[in-house]
């Protein structure tokens, strides 16, 4: 199956460079030698179908309009040593402990900025800094973060970076589960002499952790909701997905009413109090009355509930303060400056282009650099240097210079690969991992997370909007390989 | 339960059970069509057709003659029909989306798949055949989803909701295909014993009523029995009598007996509709009092749904039809 495979010169999940497999992925490897190319080709197109009828999609919006797709699934699955998981989880930890104490201080005294580790300006200047809204105010558990997606690269020598911080709205929780729901249901024999961590329980916690964030005052049993944005949102599914498995009420923002600083929904039997609110909606939409006065998708009123302690709003408002990629640079320091140690997963090394000594190393190097605009997302006003036109770099050239505090650079990573099964051939591709940490009383990882593939033969890019696909993650468990 | 959901689950029985009544519909009609060769029958015939599944005035507004393509086109997979089979499944689907933390994932799953299966379908040339196809792939799809909602939904709100637009819809139609062939039969002063018993057999067929009517009246398609049989029969599941008595008893449940303020005038109407059909005696009514009747009875059902939406303060719909 794998006899062609090239791992070339990038670190690869699964082979070593002499073409065989790493210890962990043997019995994987064993199984899949079995399996015909018949087969292999059978079951990799029921596993696209059955995304397809699930109406698991997510929605491209073009200027055609909005078109719904399938992420693409891939079934070699990301397999991660019970070792090395253990220093993922503890590294996560660490890092939303130290972004939550952070993001506490920036809406309080600020000592950060104060005890000039962190300038000023990159607070005062972030458009996702909402001091007017939510500064001093006390929320429930002090606890900014309830969900967060925090995305791990892997360098040339293996090694678990951190490449971005996703603590608004992370989506692609749902993908877990339904990657290893389809695995399971395609795949069966290969999950046979492996054993892995499950993912089933795991709602027990995430929905401990949301019932937590009850607000003080409120007795009885709360009424927690998830707030979208609809249907025609492209995360919808994420949406549905975690409502459903929670087991708590999906609702739009004309479904609930504010009254006398009071939060309601709307049902068939009149008004219902609401106590938490999981919203999937971007700060700046949530109440036209002090956000973006032209949302349809907020609900007037709902901050001054949240502001009287009436409701818990998760994950906090002003959360974008902390997770661009211009902050993202001082994550280090802030484990350093909160907690007294250094950071277990690292940061991707990264230039500040606001420095004019960085700026010029930058402007010389552009074409072994990647460049992103520290606001943007999805993989969105980027340059790869490695891959760029002289045209391009040009350009950026031009951008960089006229705003250079909107943009970071980072040196080109040889960001890992695995192997990748598509039209009917084995290929490497690069991958990264999304891990999911929700955060109540304890903070709590999800074992594995969301394995994401640039199936572009040679492409970085990663984001389902751009072609990439998913993988299922295995976690295996304490003792390795079952063997028996 | 939110009003918003509530309004979702009701609209998407609805037009699952609208798109099984128009696809019935149809069928019959291109299999009578066979056995007719009179060119001014058959025009008229689908003006029917098109009073009962959407609208003639529509029809006439965007097209200049009655031709039989254009008019299953129109019905079928026309986007610009608010009524079409094409947008009853669209509706249904988006209804159900929007619902899908509500309802048997094998609900969603069916309506997705259906609604994949016939996006892909449609670039195929329509022929009298492939058409039928589709109108039994409706018939089964509606019917399917039907068993999916009784082996597995537990007998709570969103149930409840579900089934008061099934029968909404139902008892809707019935009366205007009893309306419309009363109407037809009516102006039709000429007709013929064979005519009538045409119409009234098509009545039958287009309930999917045939088989148990026959089981319990002689097969000479006597107008009063079937209508009749069509209104009071208690047991028959698309009888007015039947949907009116079966919204009664749901929205009896969802109040657990009682009756308040709130829900005062639905109780009211669906009391006084019931009083009505028991008081009435078909049998012994003339075609003009049966029109008035049946007039009377279309416009409560637009009450029936009205009232209820106000009742559970259903929001607008997703897509709302009507």
């Amino acid at each position: 199956m794998l006899k062609n495979y090239q791992s070339g010169t990038f670190f690869d999940e699964m082979m070593d460079q002499a073409g065989n497999p790493k210890p962990h992925y043997d019995s994987f490897y064993q199984l899949i030698e079995q399996l015909s190319d018949k087969e292999l080709k059978e079951k990799h197109e029921t596993a696209q179908l059955s995304f397809l009828r699930q109406g698991i999609t997510f929605t491209v919006y073009n200027d055609a309009g909005g078109t719904e797709r399938t992420m693409p699934f891939d079934f070699v699955p990301i397999i991660i040593t019970s070792k090395q998981w253990l220093n993922i989880e503890r590294g996560m930890k660490q890092r939303m402990e130290a972004l939550n104490r952070f993001l506490d201080d920036v809406y309080h005294d600020q000592e950060i900025v104060k005890d000039g580790i962190i300038p000023a300006e990159l607070i005062t200047e972030n458009p996702h800094y909402y001091h007017k809204q939510v500064s001093g105010l006390e929320i429930p558990l002090r606890n900014h973060i309830f969900l967060a997606g925090i995305d791990l690269i892997r360098d040339e020598h293996g090694e678990y970076r951190v490449l971005e911080d996703n603590l608004r709205n992370p989506s692609g929780m749902s993908y877990v589960f339904q990657n290893r729901y389809v695995m399971r249901q395609v795949y069966p024999e290969l999950f046979f002499q492996h054993s892995i961590r499950t993912l089933e329980h795991q709602f027990k916690d995430l929905h401990g952790a949301l019932i937590s964030h009850v607000p003080a005052k409120r007795q009885g049993q709360p009424c927690a909701v998830l707030l979208t944005p609809g249907m025609y949102n492209s995360a919808y599914y994420d949406h549905v997905f975690l409502a459903q498995q929670m087991g708590i009420q999906l609702v739009e923002g004309r479904d609930l009413v504010v009254k006398d600083d009071i939060v309601y929904m709307k049902t068939i039997r009149g008004l219902k109090q609401v106590d938490i609110i999981y919203r999937r909606i971007d700060d700046e939409f949530l109440d036209p009355e002090a956000f973006r006065p032209d949302s349809v998708l907020g609900v007037n009123g709902l901050l001054r509930a949240y502001r009287k302690g009436n409701v818990a709003i998760l994950n906090g408002i002003g959360n974008g303060v902390a997770d661009d990629k211009a902050m993202y640079a001082y994550v280090p320091d802030m484990i350093r400056y909160y907690l007294g140690e250094e950071p277990i997963i690292k940061n991707v090394d990264t230039y500040f282009l606001r420095d004019p000594e960085q700026l010029d190393y930058v402007l010389d190097h552009l074409e072994e650099l990647v460049v992103k605009n520290v606001g943007a997302s999805g993989g969105y006003d980027m340059l790869i240097g490695p891959h760029s036109t002289e045209e391009e770099r040009s350009v950026f050239r031009r951008k960089i210079i006229e705003t250079p505090g909107q943009y970071i650079a980072q040196p080109t990573i040889k960001l890992s690969r695995a192997p990748a099964y598509q039209k009917g051939e084995f290929y490497p591709c690069h991958v990264d991992l999304r891990v999911f940490v929700m955060n109540g009383i304890e903070p709590h990882v999800l074992p594995g997370g969301l394995s994401r593939v640039a199936l572009k033969k040679g492409s970085l890019v990663v984001n389902s909007s751009q072609g990439g696909g998913g993988k299922d993650t295995w976690v295996l468990a304490e003792g390795g390989m079952n063997h028996a | 339960m939110l009003s918003r959901v509530a309004d979702s689950l009701y609209w998407m029985a609805r037009n699952i059970e609208r798109a099984e009544n128009n696809a019935r519909i149809l069928s019959t009609q291109l299999i009578q069509m066979l056995e007719t060769s009179d060119q001014d029958v058959m025009h008229r015939d689908w003006e029917e057709i098109l009073e009962i599944c959407a609208s003639k005035e529509e029809y006439y507004e965007r097209y200049a003659r009655l031709n039989r393509d254009t008019v299953i086109h129109h019905i079928t997979w026309s986007p610009a029909n608010i009524n079409s089979l094409q947008n009853n499944i669209v509706f249904a689907r988006e209804n159900a989306k929007a619902t899908r933390d509500h309802i048997p994932d094998e609900l969603w799953q069916l309506i997705n798949q259906f609604y994949l299966d016939k996006q892909a379908e449609q670039d195929q040339p329509m022929t009298p055949q492939t058409t039928q196809e589709q109108l039994k792939d409706i018939i089964l799809m509606s019917m399917t989803a039907q068993g999916i909602i009784e082996s597995t939904m537990t007998r709570g709100i969103p149930y409840t909701f579900i089934k008061v637009g099934k029968w909404i819809e139902r008892a809707e139609k019935t009366a205007r295909l009893l309306n419309v062939i009363c109407e037809k039969t009516l102006k039709e002063k000429y007709n013929t014993a064979s005519e009538n018993y045409y119409y009234w057999l098509t009545a039958l067929q287009i309930v999917n009523g045939y088989d148990s009517y026959i089981k319990e009246n002689p097969p000479t398609m006597n107008p009063k029995d079937v209508l009749t049989f069509l209104i009071e029969n208690k047991d028959f599941p698309r009888s007015i009598r039947y949907c009116v008595d079966h919204i009664l008893q749901a929205v009896h449940n969802l109040e657990s007996g009682r009756i308040s303020h709130y829900s005062e005038e639905l109780f009211q109407i669906l009391a006084g509709i019931q009083e009505e059909i028991g008081r009435t005696d078909i049998a012994n009514m003339g075609m003009e009092e049966l029109m008035n009747f049946l007039d009377n009875f279309q416009d409560n059902c637009h009450r029936i749904s009205r009232v209820f939406s106000q009742t559970y303060y259903l929001v607008e719909p997703v897509h709302s039809s009507h």
